[in-house]
């Protein structure tokens, strides 16, 4: 592989691991976020400050991270989980701002010169970087696809769908919204600093505009889609909002209609995603190979 | 004497103006079947949701199990035993039948923040809940998406969901109106099974043959007040009740 393909998977890789936090809050507990760049920026903050101002190396950052980016997605979403869909989605966005702002113009976060001289994570003595880097990313992609999938089929998960399919009738069985909603906030946040930790070693430069509200969409682009609540879509839909801009290089001026183009074929004729529920993919699948359930 | 389940003291909830839920009183006994009636709007599902959590009582005491409950979120109430229909059903409707009854399976689960880090694909809640389901007769229907399903096999689905959570108490809120004539008969017995059970029920019904047949006593709700508790036949009789349902000298024009 050259470099190019190695960058490029190394971005997929990491944006994978972002969506899938994203899909916990909004695929599996059905909380709108349009201000998941906030989260991934505030992972990339904390663990490019925790290596370069206070010393620590990624790993030991690592742990404190995404403890660190939990916590603000917990103190964050306890006064925007209490309003709901279209609300929730601008009180989010207003999170983004803020975040982002904050980042610019407060001089301790480096500012409008961001944040420079990141170091390369080290293993066992050696700098990662290109394809073994690329393999760390994929291992932490893997590690994030076991807890989603643990999640998915743990009672907190449970308790998020019915949450997602009606809320009262949730509460009706036990289920505490404001604990389940925070439960699964936190950690799609601490997802979002995972990859943000990822980003920030791999880019080794980090700057506000990197976690705009752009980003976001990005992101919630991405869930939609691969297929919400999906397992694999988030990732699916990485691989291809993210590659697909590359392989439209050479047609630099119309790449975003293009790829609006294709959002609003999805809209029309995908709405539950490509890996969603009676989706082509999974009707192909199974005409295919009868009697085996597709990936979701 | 039984023992008191539900107490309800002088209970008002005022929206604005309206006063919908206006002075209630009334005592719900273990092992009893009691009939919420009254015309529409008297103020039975709201009665519902106050007893339930979802509203908070502007004035009043609700005591459910020896403690006082009124003002405690819904999710804690039915921790404490109490399930309930909604007269507006509210499905999970991208989940399964069968994973709809799971999810009210968890009810001990979701109490604690490590317990429901447990899974719940294992056997034993598979099996309660097809229990669950075949004892409202919708085990065929297991797999199915709940939004598929019709009316009637959705309140059935309502009620399998509240027996899952009420060990207790279950409120049913018009669970048999829209079903078919032979779909009544084996909710009924269901109903008078949950009882033998030792479980309370409050229902709120408007077809009159099942609510008489079915409850044990009847309170009788009108613009937000209680008109009359009593045995059914005794209530059936009461003037104010038919002054409430078909108006001022109805009783004697339609006789």
């Amino acid at each position: 592989m050259n470099a190019y393909v190695v960058t490029v998977a190394t971005l997929v890789a990491i944006q994978s691991i972002v969506a899938c936090g994203l899909n916990v809050v909004v695929g599996y507990a059905g909380q709108i976020s349009l201000g998941h760049a906030a989260f991934f920026g505030i992972g990339a903050y904390a663990s490019a400050l925790l290596t370069t101002k206070a010393g620590l190396t990624f790993w030991t950052a690592l742990p404190l991270v995404i403890a660190i980016t939990g916590l603000v997605g917990l103190l964050l979403g306890i006064p925007s989980l209490r309003v709901r869909d279209d609300f929730l989605a601008i009180t989010t966005i207003g999170i983004n701002f803020i975040v982002e702002a904050v980042f610019l113009y407060v001089p301790f976060f480096g500012g409008a010169l961001g944040i420079g001289g990141i170091p390369r994570v080290t293993f066992f003595h050696v700098k990662m970087k290109g394809l073994p880097y690329l393999y760390l990313c994929l291992a932490f992609l893997a590690l994030v696809l076991l807890v989603c999938r643990w999640f998915t089929r743990s009672w907190a998960g449970l308790a998020c769908f019915a949450l997602r399919e009606d809320e009262t009738a949730a509460a009706s069985m036990g289920i505490s919204p404001v604990r389940f909603k925070l439960l699964a906030f936190v950690l799609g946040t601490a997802m979002a600093g995972l990859g943000g930790a990822l980003y920030a070693h791999f880019m080794r430069f980090i700057s506000a505009g990197d976690f705009s509200f752009p980003v976001s969409v990005m992101l919630l682009s991405m869930v939609v889609l691969g297929g919400m609540g999906t397992l694999w879509g988030p990732t699916l839909g990485a691989v291809i909002l993210v590659s697909l801009p590359e392989l439209f290089r050479p047609l630099l001026e119309i790449r975003f209609l293009i790829y609006t183009l294709l959002l609003l074929l999805m809209i029309r004729f995908q709405p539950g995603g490509l890996l969603g529920e009676a989706s082509l993919v999974r009707r192909v699948f199974s005409r295919l190979m009868p009697g085996k359930e597709a990936p979701r | 004497m039984k023992k008191v389940l539900l107490s309800v003291r002088d209970l008002a909830k005022h929206f604005g103006g309206l006063r919908a839920v206006d002075g209630v009183s009334f005592d719900l006994h273990e092992r009893e079947i009691l009939g919420l009636l009254g015309p529409n709007g008297a103020g039975k599902t709201v009665c519902f949701n106050l007893i339930s959590g979802v509203y908070t009582p502007t004035a009043g005491e609700i005591h459910f199990a020896g403690i006082r409950s009124d003002g405690l979120p819904p999710h804690r109430m039915a921790a404490l035993g109490l399930g309930r229909t909604f007269q507006i059903v509210k499905p999970f409707s991208n989940l399964t039948v069968l994973d709809n009854v799971i999810v009210a399976c968890g009810v001990d689960r979701y109490r604690s923040l490590a317990r429901s880090f447990g899974g719940w694909t294992g056997a034993a809640v598979r099996k309660k809940a097809v229990e669950l389901l075949e004892r409202v007769g919708l085990a065929d229907e297991a797999d199915r998406k709940a939004g598929l399903l019709p009316l009637g096999h959705l309140r059935r689905l309502e009620i399998a969901r509240a027996l899952a959570v009420g060990y207790r108490l279950i409120l049913l809120d018009e669970s048999f109106s829209g079903l078919r004539e032979e779909e009544i008969a084996p909710l009924m017995d269901l109903v008078a099974r949950i009882r033998q059970d030792g479980i309370s029920v409050l229902l709120i019904e408007h077809n009159m043959r099942v609510a008489m047949k079915l409850s044990d006593r009847i309170v009788v709700l009108d613009h937000g007040r209680k008109i009359a508790e009593g045995l059914p036949g005794e209530v059936a009789r009461d003037p104010l009740v038919i002054e409430a349902y078909l108006g001022r000298g109805g009783s004697s024009r339609v006789a």
